[in-house]
């Protein structure tokens, strides 16, 4: 059995991650599909703002919570025996609930989501996405209603963002630092001298009012963003588990994407988070033996359009058969660099694309034959 | 610059870079990043690994630079703190540092503000004729165009409303800045130009053009193209790739014509060149064209 296959019947995370325009989320899409054909409860779930993957996977976009991908895919995709929900990740549904799981009574969870800064903060995409990823995680990996999460990721860069996430809140929650934010009477007792300097500068940076507001905030919030740090670093240890976990490097041949998706692979590994191996996407290395285009296909009588036509092929065959021999060169290059018990994949360039259905259907098969 | 990830905004960031300097300006091209970053696709097509804070000649006239959180955090406190000491201290604690790299949107503000600095007059004269900025791809691109709108509801007075609007008053103004959207000819980046630019609009940064990277030569007349894509699905043949990418690219081109009428977009074509060279042929054709 393949070892991609392994991993899909028996981890319980996937991430998909890689440069931008590679087909992460085509990836990802093709393994969720490939868990539910081997008969598990499968969560795909985007936190990529880009919103493709519930898209692909002809489920509606801004939805509080998973939906069920139409019957017809999993028939399509011979995976009724398991079952398939997508997601995108909403930062601002998740924050609300996480006041409301995380608030001792309703009244108070009211009082916060009315919080004036808090309101601004929650439909904020820049850096909520990163911490509330982890939150949702957290919660689908609680709460037992699926096998198996397959995450597609934004592009590499940010996506680390995710993963130093909880350490960055951490280290912010640490108690004596986090005390120099709150508002006087209790950070009285610490250093003068740091909690003076604080004061100015934030005076002096937000205006007196704004930083007023903001320690009230963080006075307010301090035992939810407490729980969330401790959530999230949960989560984190969760994700460091090579035999429930795998983080998958998806690229395409471009020197490009592969430079970062080695780049990435030494960042996941510094992590302490599992190395799962690569996906090479759009490669000549896969897929369907093909020949020269050649006269004898024309037959018996050909027209002048299919003689001249024929030609012209043939320059574009001889093109892209040159490439063959790179892309099979660059697949044993990922193979020997991924190393024993991790994943070195080409998948081909799916010729009309792998927008429908039957296009996702063949990745899924590829991926596991 | 802008665009969906691999569509080839670095490779259209240096060209136009090359085109400025070459047309007589002084261009600067920046990505959002740390100064000894550990690999930057930018930075790369001028022969470097990274790019530093402090702008540095990277091509011929064309300088280049990270846009660093952290420094945009360091100058905003020059510029607002009346005592020189306080704003130094201010970046020594420990305690403030881990503040602004854990609190949502605070890293952003840092950005933005380090590339305010860089479009400011200085003693009466701008510092760069273009700045050229390699965005994030398209989600974390308009998470940044959307940012000072959000924040200035957030905190309407006070000295960081102040610097927003004065960002507001170059970027959002058709005269002095805009976006230029970076797409390929194919289905799935032209669907998401086309969200982008709506995106865009929303967060009210003007688009200044379209730029469809890779147009593949195409020299099969009509009746070539069928009767060559007849036959390559009756066998599987080398070559058909690249058959059915020229007819899908002449597609994609007209949807987004029909999806942004009021862009004319300019088509850059395919070459087989990398790295510099591939720059520089860019900005040759991006030069002799009407962009």
């Amino acid at each position: 059995m393949s070892r991609l296959r392994e991993m899909v019947e028996s981890h319980r995370v996937i991430v998909c991650c890689g440069a931008g325009g590679v087909g992460k989320t085509t990836t990802a899409t093709g393994l969720a599909l490939a868990g539910a054909r081997s008969g598990r409860r499968v969560l795909a779930l985007t936190i990529d703002p880009s919103k493709r993957l519930a898209q692909t996977l002809g489920v509606a976009r801004n939805l509080k919570e998973p939906a069920p991908v139409p019957h017809s895919f999993l028939v399509a995709a011979e995976a009724t025996a398991g079952s398939l929900h997508a997601w995108m990740l909403d930062p601002q549904l998740v924050a609300d609930r996480s006041v409301d799981k995380l608030s001792p009574t309703p009244a108070v969870a009211a009082r916060l989501k009315a919080n004036r800064m808090y309101k601004q903060l929650a439909r904020m995409v820049a850096g909520m996405q990163e911490y509330t990823a982890m939150e949702a995680l957290h919660g689908f990996l609680d709460d037992g209603a699926y096998d198996l999460v397959i995450l597609d990721t934004p592009p590499s860069r940010n996506a680390l963002d995710f993963l130093d996430g909880p350490r960055r809140l951490e280290r912010f929650f640490d108690g004596r630092i986090f005390q120099l934010f709150l508002p006087g009477e209790k950070a009285s007792f610490i250093g003068r001298a740091a909690s003076n300097l604080i004061h100015r500068a934030m005076s002096g940076v937000f205006g007196e009012a704004t930083y007023l507001e903001l320690q009230e905030f963080f006075g307010a919030f301090e035992n939810i963003m407490y729980a969330l740090t401790r959530n999230a670093l949960r989560t984190r240890e969760k994700l460091s588990d090579a035999e429930t976990v795998a983080f998958l490097l998806v690229t395409s041949p471009a020197p490009e994407a592969l430079e970062d998706a080695h780049l990435f692979r030494h960042k996941v590994e510094d992590l302490g988070l599992p190395f799962g191996g690569f996906v090479l996407n759009r490669s000549l290395a896969a897929g369907v033996a093909r020949v020269m285009p050649d006269r004898s296909m024309l037959g018996d009588a050909p027209t002048a359009a299919e003689i001249s036509g024929l030609a012209k092929l043939r320059r574009l065959a001889e093109l892209e058969w040159a490439a063959v021999d790179e892309d099979r060169a660059l697949l044993a290059e990922l193979t020997e660099r991924a190393g024993p018990g991790a994943v070195a994949l080409a998948l081909p360039t799916f010729p009309d694309g792998a927008h429908d259905i039957g296009g996702l259907v063949q990745v899924a098969r590829s991926l596991t034959a | 610059m802008a665009g969906k990830g691999g569509v080839g905004r670095s490779t259209l960031t240096a060209a136009l870079g090359v085109a400025g300097a070459a047309a007589g300006k002084r261009m600067l091209v920046a990505e959002i990043g740390e100064p000894d970053g550990p690999y930057s696709p930018l930075a790369r097509l001028f022969g470097r690994d990274n790019f530093p804070v402090e702008p540095v000649e990277v091509a011929d006239g064309v300088d280049g630079c990270v846009l660093y959180a952290r420094r945009g955090h360091q100058l905003f406190m020059e510029y607002v703190l009346p005592v020189r000491a306080l704003a130094m201290a201010a970046m020594r604690s420990k305690a403030l540092e881990r503040m602004l790299v854990a609190v949502p949107s605070f890293h952003e503000m840092g950005v933005y503000y380090h590339l305010l600095t860089l479009i400011r007059e200085v003693d009466g004269r701008r510092p760069y004729d273009c700045i050229l900025l390699d965005m994030p791809a398209t989600g974390h691109a308009l998470a940044l165009t959307g940012l000072p709108d959000v924040l200035l509801e957030l905190m309407p007075v006070g000295p960081i409303a102040k610097a927003f609007r004065e960002g507001q008053a170059y970027l959002n103004d058709p005269v002095y800045g805009g976006a230029l959207v970076v797409t390929l000819p194919e289905e799935l980046p032209v669907t998401e130009s086309l969200e982008l630019m709506e995106g865009l609009r929303e967060t009210r940064v003007p688009v200044a053009g379209v730029i469809v990277n890779k147009i593949m030569g195409d020299e099969f007349t009509d009746e070539e193209r069928e009767a060559m894509l007849a036959l390559s699905e009756r066998v599987p043949v080398y070559g058909r790739g690249r058959l059915v990418g020229a007819a899908t690219a002449r597609d994609a081109v007209e949807t987004l014509r029909r999806g942004a009428p009021q862009v004319d977009p300019v088509l850059v074509p395919e070459f087989a060149t990398r790295g510099a060279a591939l720059t520089a042929d860019i900005a040759a054709s991006l030069a002799g064209g009407k962009a």
